[in-house]
């Protein structure tokens, strides 16, 4: 079964007057538990294929299905709301805030659905274990290392069991151990949860390790391989 | 937890402590000084009023209609009983004085000086003026069975080169039409402050203007004293009232019909205190944007963020406005506290304008220590304008990051 479906997508930027075309024609379907990476030099319209299978950007024409819901005709309320329910995010860097603790910034997420104090609680305290933060849980960001920071944005991401967690380059900040720890516990979360990732990425450590690498080249696919290692 | 948006917005307020802190510091000098301002003016206000209205004027005046306009002898009236008695049962009359008022002439030795003459009661009149306190030494006050004794200015004594104990002649018209002439004895000199009164005043026992200027039981002026100028209306309406009905037509005065020139120096001092404070809340709001400003675009990333992660954009906004909110509140709270302190110091320990005190004299004001005034409205109306300017000042950029776009916003470094 598809999780993420998307027909002849086109997006267009114009700067100063000039059109800039960032995909052109893109296919792809993503089935529910890949972990696939998408790759390709600067500029081939990765993070943009991101953006809009997440409802951060819209397409300039085609169609967006995540789930069973096509984004194109959603009004932005209900785009926000299904980011918070079903897409869990992880970007590059920094994106924690600054002010809540490890716990509260995995909590926020739920609160922000509606979950009461007691699930928020337990949830929180539960992903936060399996990432291996533990003893972390009330720290602020500033004082956890970048491994960590992006732990407690995976923990945040998969705390509302979302369907689909979305990672825009993940390990670009991390040294190399600190990468590989995050991407298998990524994987660990992938098997056990069963929960699609899709990363854009320029890390070869990142493709090595994901099970479809889909290669883009001035926003167009070039490349759908599988990977057979396990 | 609960409530994330106060929570976050608490936490954001203290994130940049040393703004924050300068941000404090802005509104609680700019409001402190607003209230010290508006207390110093309030203070120097009431004080002018009381000193205008203590030393001759009192706080109303009932005359015959026509006399404030033609200020002559034959304006006159005649209190009635019902209307002394319905003064005395008014609790907020302290005293009322009988006057007979007319212009004259003075001869002493080689000078001759116009004057102005004014019949009292001596003992009626302690409760309405203060002109009995501001005796010069080696003279004295008038008293009840003084006769053609009287107490002058001492800027006329000094003018016509007069002593306590000298006698001098005074001559006027009568309310009958025949000359006024009397040798009148000086047994005291007043030095009020107020040039002109010094300068024109003579004051006489009434029984003795009575009988100098025919006036039989007619008197010119009744002047009343209330306990506070507050009650003014209330105390005048009433007298408004009740004299309606008199065969004689009465004209009724409160202190600011019967100083103008005062009152229109007190809406000019106002104004020139409003246009102050204006630029101070400015100063107060332009200081809150500035932070609120700062701070939401240091912060465009983490907007990013969390627009991404399904925080709806009326919930940024919502934030926003409410760390404009704490920062204004703790530092309406600072104004105040620093505000009133100021205030209270300069209530204990009032301003001396004695350098000035010819200037301001000019109103019939001889006071020149100023206390300030803080009242309710005062601090009420500065926090809460300075409130609503630092909520107002931040929904401009309350509302750019609640329109930001994701994903330009987690662009920006």
């Amino acid at each position: 079964m598809n999780i993420i479906e998307l027909e002849n997508v086109y997006k267009n930027y114009e700067t100063h007057g000039n059109i800039i075309p960032a995909l052109r024609g893109v296919n792809l379907q993503i089935a529910k538990g890949e972990f696939a990476a998408l790759a390709g030099p600067s500029g081939s319209g990765k993070t943009t294929l991101l953006n809009i299978i997440g409802g951060l950007d819209q397409p300039t024409s085609g169609s967006v299905t995540v789930g069973n819901t096509r984004l194109n005709q959603l009004s932005k309320k209900a785009i926000s709301d299904l980011r918070l329910r079903k897409i869990g995010f992880v970007f590059q860097a920094y994106n924690l805030i600054p002010v809540l603790t490890a716990i509260e910034n995995v909590e926020y997420v739920l609160l922000l659905q509606g979950i009461n104090k007691k699930d928020r609680l337990t949830r929180s305290k539960d992903v936060l274990r399996e990432v291996g933060l533990e003893k972390e849980m009330y720290r602020p960001p500033h004082e956890l290392s970048g491994g960590q920071q992006q732990r407690v944005a995976v923990a945040r991401a998969i705390v509302s069991s979302p369907d689909i967690v979305l990672a825009d380059e993940p390990t670009a900040n991390l040294d190399q151990k600190t990468g590989a720890h995050l991407l298998a516990m990524m994987r660990e979360l992938n098997l056990r949860e069963h929960i699609t990732f899709l990363f854009s990425t320029h890390d070869p450590m990142v493709m090595e390790h994901s099970k479809r690498l889909i290669n883009l080249i001035d926003g167009r696919i070039v490349s759908d391989e599988i990977h057979s290692k396990p | 937890m609960e409530n994330i948006i106060a929570q976050l917005a608490w936490r954001n307020v203290w994130r940049n402590k040393r703004r924050t802190v300068l941000t404090f510091l802005t509104i609680m000098v700019g409001g402190a000084m607003i209230i010290f301002i508006n207390s110093i003016a309030k203070g120097g206000h009431d004080q002018m009023i009381e000193d205008a209205v203590a030393l001759n004027t009192g706080h109303i005046q009932i005359h015959e209609k026509g006399f404030w306009e033609n200020q002559t002898i034959d304006y006159a009236f005649q209190l009635s009983p019902e209307l002394n008695q319905r003064l005395e049962e008014n609790p907020h009359v302290t005293g009322h004085s009988r006057r007979i008022q007319a212009g004259g002439l003075l001869s002493f030795r080689d000078n001759t000086r116009g004057i102005f003459i004014q019949g009292i009661d001596p003992e009626m009149e302690k409760q309405v003026s203060n002109l009995h306190e501001k005796i010069m030494p080696g003279g004295r006050f008038l008293r009840s069975d003084d006769t053609t004794q009287v107490v002058i200015g001492s800027t006329l004594a000094k003018n016509i080169g007069a002593r306590v104990n000298d006698t001098f002649a005074m001559i006027s018209q009568g309310f009958d039409g025949s000359i006024a002439a009397e040798r009148l004895t000086i047994v005291g000199l007043f030095k009020s402050g107020n040039p002109e009164y010094d300068r024109e005043v003579v004051l006489m026992p009434l029984s003795q203007a009575r009988s100098t200027f025919t006036m039989m039981n007619y008197i010119h002026t009744l002047a009343i004293r209330l306990d506070e100028a507050a009650h003014l209306n209330m105390v005048k309406d009433d007298i408004v009232r009740f004299t309606s009905k008199s065969e004689t037509q009465l004209e009724v005065m409160g202190w600011d019909e019967l100083m103008p020139e005062l009152v229109q120096f007190i809406v000019m001092d106002d104004i020139s205190g409003y246009i102050f404070d204006f630029i101070l809340f400015l100063v107060v709001a332009f200081g809150i944007l500035n932070t609120i400003q700062m701070s939401v675009f240091e912060r465009t990333r983490e907007f990013g963020v969390m627009l991404s992660i399904g925080t709806r954009p009326q919930q940024i906004s919502a934030m926003i406005l409410m760390e404009s909110v704490y920062i204004a509140l703790i530092g309406i709270i600072l104004a105040i506290g620093f505000g009133y302190a100021i205030s209270l110091y300069f209530e204990i320990n009032p301003i001396d304008y004695s350098k000035f005190s010819e200037e301001i004299a000019v109103w019939g004001i001889s006071t020149t220590l100023y206390p300030a005034k803080t009242t309710f409205i005062n601090i009420a109306m500065t926090s809460l304008f300075t409130f609503l300017l630092a909520v107002l000042f931040s929904i401009f950029p309350a509302r750019r990051a609640a329109k930001l776009n994701p994903i330009q916003a987690i662009r920006k470094l």
